[in-house]
């Protein structure tokens, strides 16, 4: 209960709490793009055209969430991003799988990916963030999007015809966190913030604000 | 291609401290927002783990947790390296109870867990795996620690790449199995150390088979003429029952080098074989040979005092082929003349150096020892009871041997010196052996043969070889490079060519090649080499020189750990790969940073079965 607390009420020390791990991650995008690190340059983390995205594509400002289907603060957190995203209007919002913490990861990963192919890709990444709980099997996670209405042979069907692309995703997605130092999930960047950890409502207002303001001094 | 290491270890340094930079002047800008700083500390910080030996001889393990952070009960597991999860035994947790979290156990602060020694292996690695999230809204990855079972060490577990699992071409069913693999060199002594555990007359039997079956490889054959040099040497007394004597006392010595080398890796944590590869060690032995060549051509008589040969053979001497001088040899020969890392050395090597257990190491060495010396034993007794009682050829025998024991000399010599100098020594050589075939000609006719051809004919090409060898090899004359007679001489560099080497000869150098070997995607072959390794030189021939293996090869990146100059440094890259000696092939996975079980060959390998173990490596 005590983490409930944390992230509904108190904002004044919340939003201290909360920013205490927002940094900059100017720098990475700073690296020369040279052929070895193309992937974990700031431009290939924040435009991998494979990388599902949402919100306002053509927004003034990117964030980027790293998320796990069987992190619970990824799940505490993500109907307060939904929602300002929705609310603000001029957010883009890029979503990388970032399947660490289970085995059964992997596999929701996977599966949410390949709905992706039948324009479906929200749908069945809700459905999964949906499960309260840390311990979601593999099954539970297949059943949840069963039942959010896709259309589950054909993504079983693209799963199978688009494995290398989704395990090269993947694999990009894990390669950009490390090269952002994140520890765990769930972690955010805001522009040119970096939030490592689960944020409220007003957190989330809050880093945003931060980051146009950043982003318009420059 | 050293360079291309090199080159990138530098950039690598620059382009992060660039980074730093940027992030220090872009972090000077946003003070007023964070007020606080950046990462949250990685997980291995939060939580840290200690090992220890609890009262009932299992394994305590305890965790320190950082305020505001907790531990999962449930994610809590143990295995050893290679093994099934075992039972731990966790105290009872906190319960967390939240409509998104799902009812967890959790655990605060601090807390001990116990596995029963039941379950352990008695030597080796364990894994522990761990996980948990900090309040603030983080949850970690899953920590992998290693620990020593014989010094309770606990290192790094090498993370698992977490989609391991899913490389293979069917996503669903790919992924059940565990992603644990682990850092370990088992598989090499896997097999050999469960027999090292058994029993003791059974563990005996075996490495004395294990010595059997190497007797049969090059580890054993330059043995062979050492051995006849001795008998030859002891002139006319060589009865059936002599030559026994001799070669069980070289034999005999043999086995307790071996032996010797068990205590010496349990006493220095060094592995005294390739201690004495060193240019001095050589050298000396060298000189050894040199002295036994002329001793063997007459300019003197090299033996132990009449008494103490006495003592030592118990029979009332005449000219007795010192049994000390064969002892000598043997052991010698053991440690210097057949460098051999076969992998039952290795598993009773490491076995000794990881527990200590000096008796059974060393016994388990000398039976092998003592396996591999029955070949020698047979060949002393009934090739020297099959020799004629006396006569003049005896004297042609013993020079005979005189020029083996040179060429054992400059074939010791040849690990340290240069190509074109050990080309120069063998020149030198055959012109001694062609002058040597000339001059007695006239004479020794009557001893050779009744043929008409004398042995001025082979003294003959002995010579022009020899000169050939001698003026060829000069450096900067390509004369000898222009022969085709000598493709079969291609050195490491020349049989690996069209595959791209990186030479490594410490961590630093070893890391930097890793980073840019990381970049390619693909699997690390990482060979363990020598110039004064003869076996690899076998390895580099048939395997490298196949022409399959090359073609595979392209998809693998070659690293060479060249240990060629044996030092702390070369030392530092055995031990992190426990490694006892060349050659040993590890395939690593470079994006996880982790050895690829059931890859790993530990001494002569051919090329059908290194294709295999790259199939696997690619495979995996």
């Amino acid at each position: 209960m005590t983490t409930m607390t944390t992230l509904t009420s108190q904002p004044a020390v919340l939003l201290r709490r909360v920013l205490i791990s927002i940094a900059l991650f100017a720098a990475v995008g700073s690296q020369p793009a040279c052929a070895d690190e193309a992937d974990t340059t700031r431009d290939a983390i924040l435009n991998d055209p494979a990388a599902p995205v949402a919100g306002n594509p053509k927004g003034d400002l990117t964030i980027v969430t790293f998320f796990d289907y069987n992190c619970p603060f990824c799940k505490k957190a993500e109907p307060n991003l939904e929602r300002l995203v929705k609310a603000d209007g001029k957010i883009r919002l890029v979503y990388k799988d970032w399947p660490i913490l289970t085995e059964a990861s992997i596999s929701g990963a996977q599966l949410v990916l390949a709905a992706k192919y039948q324009g479906k890709y929200d749908v069945a990444h809700q459905a999964l963030m949906n499960i309260p709980g840390t311990k979601i099997s593999a099954e539970q996670m297949r059943e949840a999007i069963k039942a959010s209405g896709i259309d589950m042979d054909r993504m079983d069907a693209d799963l199978k015809e688009h494995a290398d692309e989704i395990t090269a995703l993947l694999r990009r997605n894990l390669a950009q966190a490390d090269s952002l130092g994140l520890q765990g999930t769930p972690a955010y960047l805001v522009g040119q913030y970096k939030v490592t950890s689960a944020l409220n409502y007003d957190g989330f207002k809050k880093a945003v604000a931060d980051a146009r303001a950043l982003a318009a001094k420059h | 291609m050293a360079y291309a290491s090199s080159g990138s270890s530098i950039a690598m340094p620059r382009i992060r401290l660039l980074r730093i930079v940027l992030f220090l002047l872009a972090f000077s800008i946003c003070v007023p927002v964070s007020a606080q700083s950046g990462n949250p500390p990685p997980a291995d910080q939060v939580f840290s783990l200690t090992a220890s030996r609890s009262t009932e001889g299992g394994l305590q393990l305890d965790w320190r947790i950082a305020p505001g952070d907790y531990l999962y009960r449930d994610k809590i597991a143990v295995k050893p390296a290679g093994g099934e999860t075992v039972a731990v035994t966790t105290p009872p947790g906190q319960i967390k109870d939240d409509p998104t979290f799902g009812a967890t156990e959790v655990y605060h602060d601090h807390v001990a867990a116990n596995v029963a020694a039941a379950g352990l292996p008695a030597i080796g690695q364990v894994i522990v795996i761990y996980q948990g999230c900090a309040e603030r809204g983080i949850c970690y990855p899953p920590v992998r620690k290693s620990i020593d079972l014989a010094t309770m060490a606990v290192t790094n577990g090498v993370a698992a790449d977490p989609l391991r699992g899913i490389e293979a071409a069917v996503p669903n069913e790919s992924r059940v199995g565990s992603p644990a693999n682990i850092s370990g060199p088992d598989d090499i002594a896997s097999a050999t150390t469960r027999l090292l555990s058994g029993h003791v007359l059974g563990m005996l039997a075996a490495f004395f088979g294990f010595g059997l079956l190497l007797s049969f490889t090059p580890c054993v054959f330059p043995m062979i003429p050492i051995l006849s040099g001795m008998l030859a040497r002891s002139g006319e007394h060589l009865s059936a029952k002599r030559g026994f004597v001799l070669s069980g006392a070289y034999v005999l010595a043999m086995a307790l080098a071996y032996a010797a080398l068990g205590i010496a890796a349990a006493w220095s944590g060094q592995n005294l074989q390739i201690a004495l590869q060193t240019p001095t060690a050589l050298g000396v032995i060298s000189l050894v040979f040199v002295a036994l060549a002329l001793s063997m051509f007459g300019f003197y008589d090299l033996q132990l005092p009449a008494s103490w040969a006495d003592r030592l053979s118990g029979t009332v001497a005449g000219k007795s082929g010192s049994i000390g001088g064969a002892a000598l040899l043997g052991f010698g020969s053991a440690l210097i003349v057949g460098p051999c890392v076969t992998p039952p050395l290795a598993a009773a090597l490491l076995y000794v150096a990881q527990t200590g257990d000096l008796a059974r190491g060393a016994a388990a060495l000398f039976a092998l020892g003592l396996g591999m010396g029955v070949p020698l034993l047979a060949f002393g007794t009934f090739g020297a009871g099959l020799l004629p009682k006396s006569g003049p050829w005896l004297v042609r025998i013993k020079h005979v041997f005189g020029f083996v024991f040179i060429a054992m000399a400059v074939w010791m010599l040849s690990r340290v010196t240069p190509e074109w100098l050990t080309f120069e020594l063998w020149g030198a050589c055959l012109i001694g052996l062609g002058l040597y075939l000339g001059a007695t000609s006239a004479l020794s006719k009557k001893f050779w043969c009744n043929c008409r051809v004398g042995p001025e004919i082979p003294g003959a090409i002995a010579l022009v070889c020899g000169a050939l060898l001698l003026f060829g090899s000069i450096p900067g004359n390509d004369l000898l490079r222009s022969l085709p007679i000598l493709d079969s001489c291609k050195t490491n560099d020349e049989a690996a060519a069209g595959i791209d080497v990186q030479t490594v000869t410490s961590l630093a150098t070893f890391d930097a090649a890793m980073t840019t070997a990381r970049v390619t995607g693909k699997p690390v072959l990482l060979d363990f080499s020598a110039n004064w390794c003869v076996e690899c030189k076998i390895v580099d021939r048939n395997v490298f020189g196949n022409k399959t293996v090359r073609e595979r090869m392209r998809d693998v990146v070659l690293i060479r750990a060249d240990m060629t100059d044996y030092n702390d440094d070369s030392r530092a890259l055995m031990q992190r790969f426990n490694v006892v000696g060349p050659p040993t092939m590890i395939f690593l996975d470079a994006q996880a940073d982790r050895e690829i079980p059931e890859t790993r060959t530990v001494g002569p390998v051919d090329a059908d079965a290194f294709i295999s173990k790259i199939a696997s490596a690619r495979g995996s």
